[in-house]
C-alpha cells in the first residue's frame, strides 16, 4: 500500500468482501429487533484478520468502495428528489407522498368487489 | 484518577453505604439533568456503558474511555415547527446541525469533571479517520431511553419525535434508564397506513423499490422488516458536503476539457458544496423527507 492509496488490484479484489462484512452498504438493517439480537459488521481489525491483510488497507478499500458505489447522477438525482419531496410536502402535506398508494389500494379493493 | 482532577466526593464512594451511594447517584443525575435543562436539552437519559453489544467494536464507550461507567444522553436542537413548513430544502440544509446539541453535552462533561470530579468525555460529532463515528450516538439514545430506532433511521422521542443527540461518556456511576418498553415506530397512523396501502409516510416519500431509501414491512403493529440503502441515503444526506466534494472532484479529473473543468469547478453545485463544507467541524444532515412526513412528534410541529 502507497501511502495514500492502496493497491487498485488488491482493492477490486478485496472490496466486495469488505463492504458485506463491514455492512457498509446493506440493505437489511435488524434495528427492530432489541439490541441484544442485533448481530453488528465486522470492525476493519476484524475484517482484516478474516481476510489476511493490513488493517489500513481494509480501512482505504471500505472508504474507497464506500464513496465509489453510486455514480455520481445519483448525487444529481438527491437534489432533484429533495427539491420535489420538500415542495411537495409544502403545498399538499403528506398526501404528495402517500395518496398514490392510497388511491392503488382503493382501486385494486374496488376491483376485487367489482 | 487523573492529578490535575480535584478530590471531590465521587471518589469516596467506597466509603458509603449501597443507599447513600444510590442517593448520591440520583442527585447527580438530578444535577446533570438540570445543567442539560438549562443548556437547552429537550430530553436526557443514561445508558450502561456496557450494554452497548450491538455497536461495532470500536464504537463502544469503553474503547474510548475505558473506565467508562454510564453514557450520559441528551436530546433536543431540534429544527423549527417552521422549518418543517419551508419549501426550500435548502434552507434546512444550513440551519439543521448537530453542533447545539454537542455544545449542550459539554456543558454537562465540564460539570461532571469539575463538580463530580468524575471522568466525562463527550462525543465529538464527526467520524474518525475510518469514516466510523465515534460512538453509535443513535443506540446510545435507544439505551437511554430517550426514544426508539425508526423504520427511516432517526431515533425517535415518543412525544418529539426527531431530534438531535449526543453523548457523554463518564466514569460516574448514575441510576440507568434501559430502552423504552414500547417502540415509537411504527406509530398508530402509520399501522393504519400500512394496513390499508401497504406503506408508511416515510416510506411512500422514498421509497427503496423507486429509487429511494427506505422499506419495511409491518407484522401485528410492529416491524419485522427494515430496508435501508445508506449508500443512496448518503448522496441525499451529504449532497453538498465532503462526500458530495469528493464525487464533483472525481468529475473533475475525469474531464480531459480545461472549458468544462472550469463549467464543474464554477458550477453552483460545486460551490454551494464548498460553503456546506465550512461548516465541516459539524455534521451536517441535508435530507429530512422521510422525517418531514414522520406522524411522530408532528403536533409539536403543527401551529398557526
Amino acid at each position: 500500500m502507497g501511502f495514500y492509496f492502496v493497491d487498485t488490484e488488491l482493492y477490486h479484489r478485496h472490496k466486495e468482501a469488505v463492504l458485506a462484512m463491514s455492512q457498509a452498504i446493506q440493505i437489511n438493517y435488524p434495528e427492530h429487533l432489541p439490541p441484544e439480537k442485533r448481530q453488528p459488521g465486522f470492525s476493519d481489525r476484524q475484517i482484516a484478520e478474516k481476510l489476511g491483510l493490513e488493517e489500513r488497507v481494509v480501512r482505504e478499500i471500505r472508504c474507497v468502495a464506500e464513496r465509489e458505489f453510486y455514480p455520481v447522477d445519483e448525487w444529481e438525482r438527491a437534489l432533484e428528489f429533495k427539491d420535489r419531496a420538500c415542495k411537495g410536502f409544502a403545498e399538499n402535506g403528506v398526501a404528495f407522498s402517500t395518496k398514490k398508494y392510497i388511491d392503488r389500494a382503493k382501486a385494486a379493493k374496488a376491483s376485487i368487489k367489482g | 484518577m487523573h492529578a490535575r482532577l480535584p478530590d471531590r466526593p465521587g471518589r469516596k464512594k467506597a466509603q458509603v453505604s449501597a443507599s447513600a451511594e444510590l442517593e448520591l447517584m440520583q442527585a447527580h443525575r438530578r444535577e446533570l439533568d438540570e445543567v442539560a435543562r438549562k443548556s437547552g436539552a429537550l430530553v436526557t437519559g443514561v445508558a450502561d456503558a456496557n450494554a452497548f453489544t450491538a455497536a461495532m467494536e470500536g464504537q463502544r464507550p469503553t474503547d474510548l474511555l475505558p473506565d467508562c461507567k454510564t453514557v450520559f444522553v441528551l436530546g433536543g436542537a431540534q429544527p423549527r415547527a417552521g422549518d418543517w413548513k419551508s419549501p426550500s430544502y435548502r434552507h434546512m440544509e444550513t440551519t439543521s446541525t448537530s453542533d447545539r446539541v454537542t455544545a449542550m453535552g459539554n456543558r454537562v462533561a465540564q460539570h461532571i469533571e469539575r463538580k463530580c470530579g468524575y471522568y466525562a468525555v463527550t462525543i465529538p460529532p464527526g467520524v474518525d479517520r475510518a469514516r466510523r463515528p465515534f460512538l453509535n450516538i443513535a443506540l446510545a439514545a435507544e439505551l437511554a431511553g430517550c426514544g426508539s430506532p425508526s423504520l427511516a433511521g432517526p431515533v425517535l422521542h415518543p412525544e418529539h419525535g426527531f431530534m438531535y443527540y449526543t453523548a457523554v461518556l463518564t466514569t460516574l456511576p448514575l441510576p440507568v434508564d434501559g430502552p423504552l418498553a414500547e417502540p415509537v415506530c411504527p406509530a398508530p397512523e402509520c399501522v393504519s397506513m400500512w394496513n390499508e396501502a401497504g406503506t408508511t409516510p416515510c416510506m411512500a416519500t422514498c421509497p427503496i423499490d423507486e429509487g429511494g431509501c427506505l422499506g419495511g414491512r409491518i407484522e401485528d403493529g410492529r416491524l419485522k422488516e427494515r430496508r435501508y440503502d445508506v449508500a443512496r441515503c448518503t448522496t441525499r444526506v451529504h449532497t453538498t458536503f465532503i462526500p458530495g466534494f469528493q464525487k464533483a472532484l472525481e468529475a473533475v479529473f475525469d474531464e480531459p476539457e480545461k472549458e468544462k473543468r472550469k463549467m464543474i469547478l464554477y458550477s453552483t453545485q460545486f460551490t454551494r458544496t464548498l460553503w456546506s463544507m465550512s461548516y465541516s467541524n459539524v455534521s451536517q444532515g441535508q435530507c429530512f423527507e422521510c422525517m418531514r412526513v414522520c406522524p411522530v412528534g408532528s403536533k409539536q410541529r403543527s401551529l398557526r
